[in-house]
C-alpha cells in the first residue's frame, strides 16, 4: 500500500485565454519509509508537485484531473481545515531557504513552542523537553542555548538542522523536501542529507526529495521520477535510472553534468531551454519533442505516455527515442589546454591580503576584525582557466574584487600583462577597464533591466574620451553577440526579453567589450540549470580555444571547474590551502579540506 | 538586554546634547533676525533716547550677539527661560503650567493614530484585491490630504455642533475645578478621586485628540498594509503554513510581528509632527497647552515665551525619537547586541 499516491494528476492554469496543463498526467507513489526523489530543472513543475500535496496551489492553478491519495484518503475531496490539519502533523516540509524559512524576530525556541502546541503537546516545561530532544536528535550541539537564539545568530546547516528536527519531531507519516540543500555549501550539504537519511531509517516515514541535482538524489533515494515541463518523462530505481538513462532527457541531464572522475568529454549540450508555462500549450505532443535530438514527426503531434519498458522502470516516449541510446554518447575526449609554462603569467596575484574593519558594537567598541582574504598568491598563464574553489565566506568573492578594484588590498601585488594595478580603484581604473573584466554571478541583477542589449553589452565604451559614437559602438555590440552564440536580433530586446541563459551570455559579451586580458567569474553558472549550464561552459571553452582568454573562474561546484580549468586553487578561511593541476589536485588531494571537500560531491 | 537598552539610550543623549545646541543656536539667531524691538515694545511713546538706551545696556543688548547667546544659554541651563513680555510672569512658570496639558493631548492623539491605524492597515491588507478595498483606499486618501486644523473644524460641526454629543472648548466645564497637582489633568483628577471630572476631561480631549491622529492615521495603514504584503511573500510566512498553523495565527503572529518595523519608524516621525500638530487645534479647541501659549505669544511677539516654547517643542521630538528606537530595538532582535 502507498503511503502517498498521484494518479493521473493534471494541475491546470489559464493564460492568454488558453487552458495550461502546468502538471500532466503525473504519477507517483511514495511507500511507508521509502525515499522517492522527484529531479527535474527549474520550471518542470517539481515544485508544484509539493504545493499540490500541501493543498498551496498558486491562486488560478487548479486540479483539473486525477486524485491525490494520502493514507487511502482523497486529500483533494478533504475538507480544507481538515487539510491544514494534516500540515505539520502528518504531513511536513523541509523548505529550501532555511535562514529565511525561519520568523526572524522570534527565538527558536519561540517557534519550537508553537510548532509542538500545534502537534498537541500539553505544558511548556514539556514542550521544551521535547525541543531539547528533537534539536539533540539532529545532533546540534548545546541544544539549551540555541533556543533562546534568533535565526540570524545561526548559520544556513544550523537552521536546516532545526527545521528538519521540526518536520520529525511530530513523527510524520510523509515528508516533502523541497531542494532542501541547494542553498547550503557542499560538506554542509553532505552532511545534512546524511541527516536526512539517518533519521527516515529510522522512522516509517516516507520521504519526497524534490531536487535539480540528479547525482544527489541517484545517491539518496530508492526510486526518481524525472520531470520535465510538467510531465513525468521517466521513472525507475535509482541506481539503474542514473547508470542506463532511457529516456533522451534523462540521458541529457547525465551527459551534461561533468563528474569529477573519468575521462573529460565535451559535454553535449541540448539546444535551447525548457519552455515556460505559456509555451506549454503549444506542446500538444511530446514536450521535449523541440529539443529532442532523436525526435520524428509523430512526436511532435501525438500525447505520448508512460510505459514500462524493463520491469519497474516506465518511459515516456514513442518509442523511437529509447532506440538510439548512442546519439548523445561518444563525444570526443576533451584535449587539456597545457598553459605555456614558460611564458610569463599575464595575471600574477602575489600575498594579497584583506581585512576588514567595521562596525562598532553599541558601547562604541571595535568589533574584531574580519581577515577576509590572507596572503593569496596565485599566477594565471596566458590562456589558462584557473579554478577558485571554496565554500561561502572563504572570501573566493573578495579576491575577485581586490582583482576588479571594487576594494582596495591590505597587502600584496596584483600585477596583470607587466602592469602593476594594486592601488585604490580611482587611481587604476582606466588600466583595469581594459586589462580584467568581471562577469557577475546573476545576470538578471547584473544588468540594468531598462538598456537594451545592444547599449548594455557596449558599456564600457561610455567611459571612452571622447565617447564612442553610436555606430561604432552597434558595430561592437555585433561582434560581440556573434562571439557569445547570441541572435543579432537581441541587440535591440531588453535583459526581461531573452532567457536566463541568453542573459548570461550577454553578461559574458559585456565582459568581452574591451578585450581584456583576464576575466574574472564569480559563480557565473551556478543559478542556471544544467543543460544551460552545459551550453555556457561550452561556449566559454570556445572562447578560450579562439581568442587566448584567461580566467579566474570562481565557483562551489567542484565538477565544472574540473571541465573548464587546468589548474585550480583551493581556498578555505581566506588562505589558499592546495593549489595545482586539476588533475592531480583531484586524484590526490594533499589538504584535509580538499579531502573533505572532493568526498562531499554526490 | 536592558543593559543593552540603557546603553543606547545613554548613546541617543549624547548625541542629543549637541543637536539641542543647535537647535538653541538657530532659535536664538533667527529671532534676534525678526524685525521687532523688544525695547520699543517695552517703552512708553514718550521715551527719550537716554531711556531707551539704558534699557538696551539693562537687557543686555549692547553686547555682541555670541556673548548675549552665551548669557542666555548660561541662564537656560539654571532654569531660567526669562520673563514674559506680555504677561511679566517667568517663561519657565508659564511653560510648566501649559506643558502637561499638550503631553496629555499628544499623547492620546498618538494612541488613537495607533488605535485606528494599526487595524485600519490589517483590514487593508485582508481586503485586498476586493472592490471594498478601492472603498476604503480612496477613504484613506481623503482623510490623508485634509490638514489637522480642518479636521478640527469639521469634528466640532458634526460631533459638538450637529449632533451636540461632545464638547468643544477648554478642558473642564466651566463650572468645574480640580486642584493642580502634577499638572496632568487627567492624573490630577485621579488623585483627587474625582472620577466625574475624569469623564468629563476625556470627553474634552476626544475631538482635539482625534483631530491630531485623522492625519498619520492614513499613512500608517497604508504602510502596515504594504510592509504586510512583502511579509506574506516571506519563505517564513510560508513555513508557517506548511506547519499547519492557522491563517488568523500566520497574520498575528509571524507576518504582523516583522511587518510593524518599518511602521514603528514612521510612527516616530509622525508622532514628532503630531506633536507640532498641537499648536493649531489648541487654539481652535481653546485647549490651554503649550501650542496656544506659543500662538499667544507670537501674536504678542513675546520672544522669550517664543524662545522657551520652541525648545520645548525640540526637545519633544528628540524625545519621541529616542522612546520609538528603544521600542524598535526591543521588539527587532537583529539589532540587538549577538550573543
Amino acid at each position: 500500500m502507498s503511503l502517498l499516491a498521484l494518479n493521473d494528476v493534471n494541475v491546470t492554469t489559464e493564460a492568454g485565454g488558453r487552458r495550461i496543463d502546468v502538471l500532466r498526467d503525473v504519477s507517483l507513489a511514495v511507500g511507508r519509509g521509502e525515499l522517492v526523489g522527484v529531479v527535474g530543472e527549474s520550471g518542470a513543475g517539481k515544485s508544484m508537485v509539493g504545493r499540490l500535496i500541501a493543498g498551496m496551489l498558486p491562486k488560478g492553478f487548479a486540479t483539473s484531473r486525477g486524485s491525490v491519495t494520502f493514507l487511502d484518503r482523497d486529500l483533494l475531496a478533504m475538507a480544507p481545515r481538515e487539510r491544514t490539519g494534516l500540515l505539520g502533523d502528518a504531513i511536513a516540509f523541509v523548505p529550501q531557504h532555511p535562514m529565511t524559512s525561519l520568523n526572524p524576530v522570534l527565538s527558536l525556541g519561540a517557534q519550537f513552542d508553537e510548532h509542538l502546541r500545534r502537534l498537541g503537546q500539553d505544558g511548556k516545561a514539556a514542550r521544551r523537553e521535547r525541543a531539547l530532544a528533537a534539536l539533540d536528535s539532529v545532533h546540534l550541539p548545546r541544544p539549551a542555548d540555541l533556543l533562546g537564539r534568533f535565526p540570524h545568530q545561526l548559520s544556513g546547516g544550523q537552521c536546516q538542522r532545526a527545521l528538519i528536527a521540526m518536520a520529525f519531531a511530530g513523527k510524520p507519516d510523509l515528508i516533502v523536501a523541497d531542494e532542501p540543500t541547494t542553498a547550503l555549501d557542499v560538506i554542509t550539504q553532505a552532511r545534512v542529507m546524511e541527516l536526512i537519511d539517518e533519521l527516515q531509517r529510522d522512522s516509517e516515514t516516507g520521504l519526497l526529495f524534490i531536487t535539480h541535482d540528479l547525482r544527489l538524489a541517484a545517491q539518496h533515494c530508492q526510486r526518481l521520477a524525472v520531470m520535465y515541463a510538467g510531465e513525468i518523462v521517466e521513472t525507475g530505481p535509482a541506481a539503474a535510472l542514473l547508470s542506463d538513462p532511457l529516456h533522451p532527457y534523462t540521458r541529457s541531464l547525465v551527459a551534461a553534468n561533468p563528474g569529477i572522475a573519468g575521462p573529460v568529454r565535451r559535454l553535449a549540450a541540448l539546444p535551447d531551454h525548457m519552455p515556460g508555462l505559456s509555451g506549454f500549450a503549444d506542446l500538444p505532443g511530446c514536450r521535449f519533442a523541440p529539443r529532442c535530438p532523436v525526435r520524428d514527426a509523430a512526436c511532435a503531434a501525438a500525447r505520448t505516455a508512460l510505459t514500462e519498458v524493463v520491469p519497474g522502470r516506465f518511459v515516456r516516449g514513442a518509442g523511437a527515442c529509447r532506440k538510439q541510446a548512442s546519439a548523445l554518447a561518444g563525444q570526443d575526449e576533451l584535449p587539456r589546454a597545457a598553459a605555456d609554462a614558460a611564458a610569463p603569467p599575464i595575471l600574477s596575484v602575489d600575498g594579497l591580503g584583506k581585512t576588514f574593519r567595521s562596525g562598532r558594537d553599541w558601547l562604541g567598541r571595535r568589533r574584531a576584525p574580519v581577515v577576509a582574504v590572507d596572503g593569496v598568491s596565485l599566477d594565471i598563464a596566458p590562456g589558462e582557466f584557473v579554478g577558485l574553489v571554496g565554500e561561502s565566506g572563504s572570501g573566493k568573492s573578495t579576491v575577485a574584487r581586490l582583482l576588479l578594484g571594487l576594494e582596495t588590498p591590505d597587502g600584496g601585488r596584483i600585477v596583470v600583462d607587466g602592469q602593476d594595478i594594486t592601488g585604490p580603484f580611482q587611481r587604476t581604473a582606466k588600466q583595469r577597464i581594459a586589462l580584467i573584466q568581471m562577469i557577475f554571478q546573476d545576470p538578471q541583477s547584473a544588468l540594468n533591466p531598462r538598456q537594451r542589449i545592444g547599449r548594455l553589452v557596449t558599456q564600457s565604451m561610455e567611459v571612452r574620451r571622447p565617447p564612442a559614437r553610436w555606430p561604432e559602438r552597434l558595430e561592437r555590440a555585433r561582434d560581440l553577440l556573434g562571439q557569445t552564440g547570441l541572435p543579432q536580433d537581441t541587440i535591440g530586446r531588453y535583459p526581461v526579453q531573452v532567457s536566463g541563459g541568453q542573459r548570461q551570455r550577454v553578461n559574458i559579451a559585456r565582459a568581452l567589450c574591451t578585450a581584456p586580458k583576464v576575466l574574472v567569474a564569480d559563480e557565473i553558472v551556478s543559478g542556471l540549470d544544467v543543460s544551460v549550464q552545459a551550453q555556457i561552459l561550452n561556449l566559454l571553452l570556445d572562447m578560450r580555444a579562439q581568442r587566448q582568454i584567461s580566467m579566474l573562474f570562481i565557483s562551489h561546484d567542484l565538477s565544472v571547474v574540473r571541465y573548464l580549468c587546468s589548474r585550480v586553487a583551493i581556498m578555505n578561511r581566506g588562505q589558499i590551502v592546495e593549489q595545482g593541476p586539476t588533475e592531480q589536485v583531484f586524484r590526490a588531494p594533499q589538504h584535509d579540506y580538499t579531502k573533505a571537500l572532493l568526498a562531499a560531491v554526490p | 538586554m536592558s543593559g543593552e537598552i540603557l546603553g543606547i539610550v545613554l548613546r541617543r543623549i549624547a548625541v542629543a546634547i549637541p543637536l539641542m545646541l543647535l537647535v538653541s543656536i538657530l532659535v536664538f539667531i533667527v529671532l534676534r533676525l525678526i524685525p521687532a524691538d523688544p525695547v520699543a515694545m517695552s517703552m512708553p511713546p514718550n521715551a527719550t533716547n537716554e531711556d531707551i538706551e539704558a534699557l538696551r545696556r539693562e537687557m543686555g543688548l549692547h553686547l555682541p550677539v555670541m556673548h548675549q547667546y552665551a548669557i542666555w544659554l548660561g541662564h537656560i541651563l539654571e532654569g531660567d527661560l526669562g520673563r514674559s513680555i506680555a504677561f511679566g510672569q517667568p517663561v519657565f512658570k508659564l511653560i510648566g503650567q501649559s506643558l502637561p496639558a499638550t503631553i496629555e493631548l499628544a499623547v492620546l492623539g498618538a494612541l488613537f493614530a495607533t488605535a485606528i491605524g494599526l487595524p485600519g492597515g490589517i483590514l487593508l491588507f485582508r481586503l485586498r484585491g476586493r472592490p471594498s478595498e478601492q472603498a476604503v483606499d480612496v477613504g484613506s486618501t481623503l482623510m490623508m490630504s485634509i490638514p489637522e486644523f480642518l479636521w478640527a473644524l469639521f469634528l466640532i460641526l458634526v460631533f459638538g455642533v450637529a449632533f451636540n454629543l461632545l464638547p468643544f472648548a477648554g478642558r473642564l466645564p466651566p463650572d468645574m475645578t480640580i486642584p493642580r497637582v502634577t499638572g496632568f489633568l487627567l492624573l490630577d483628577c485621579l488623585l483627587t478621586g474625582d472620577l466625574t471630572a475624569f469623564l468629563e476631561a476625556i470627553r474634552h480631549m476626544l475631538l482635539p485628540a482625534l483631530a491630531l491622529a485623522l492625519g498619520t492615521v492614513p499613512l500608517i495603514m497604508r504602510l502596515l498594509r504594504s510592509s504586510l504584503l512583502d511579509v506574506i511573500g516571506e519563505d517564513y510566512v510560508t513555513m508557517a503554513r506548511l506547519r499547519g498553523v492557522p491563517e488568523r495565527r500566520v497574520i498575528n503572529r509571524h507576518a504582523l510581528r516583522n511587518a510593524l518595523l518599518p511602521t514603528l519608524s514612521l510612527m516616530g516621525v509622525q508622532f514628532g509632527f503630531l506633536f507640532g500638530g498641537t499648536l493649531l487645534v489648541e487654539v481652535i479647541y481653546s485647549y490651554p497647552g503649550l501650542g496656544n501659549l506659543m500662538v499667544e505669544a507670537v501674536r504678542n511677539t513675546d520672544l522669550p515665551i517664543i524662545q522657551g516654547a520652541a525648545l520645548v517643542f525640540a526637545l519633544a521630538v528628540l524625545t519621541i525619537n529616542l522612546a520609538v528606537d528603544v521600542v524598535y530595538i526591543v521588539v527587532n532582535p537583529k539589532l540587538r547586541r549577538a550573543r
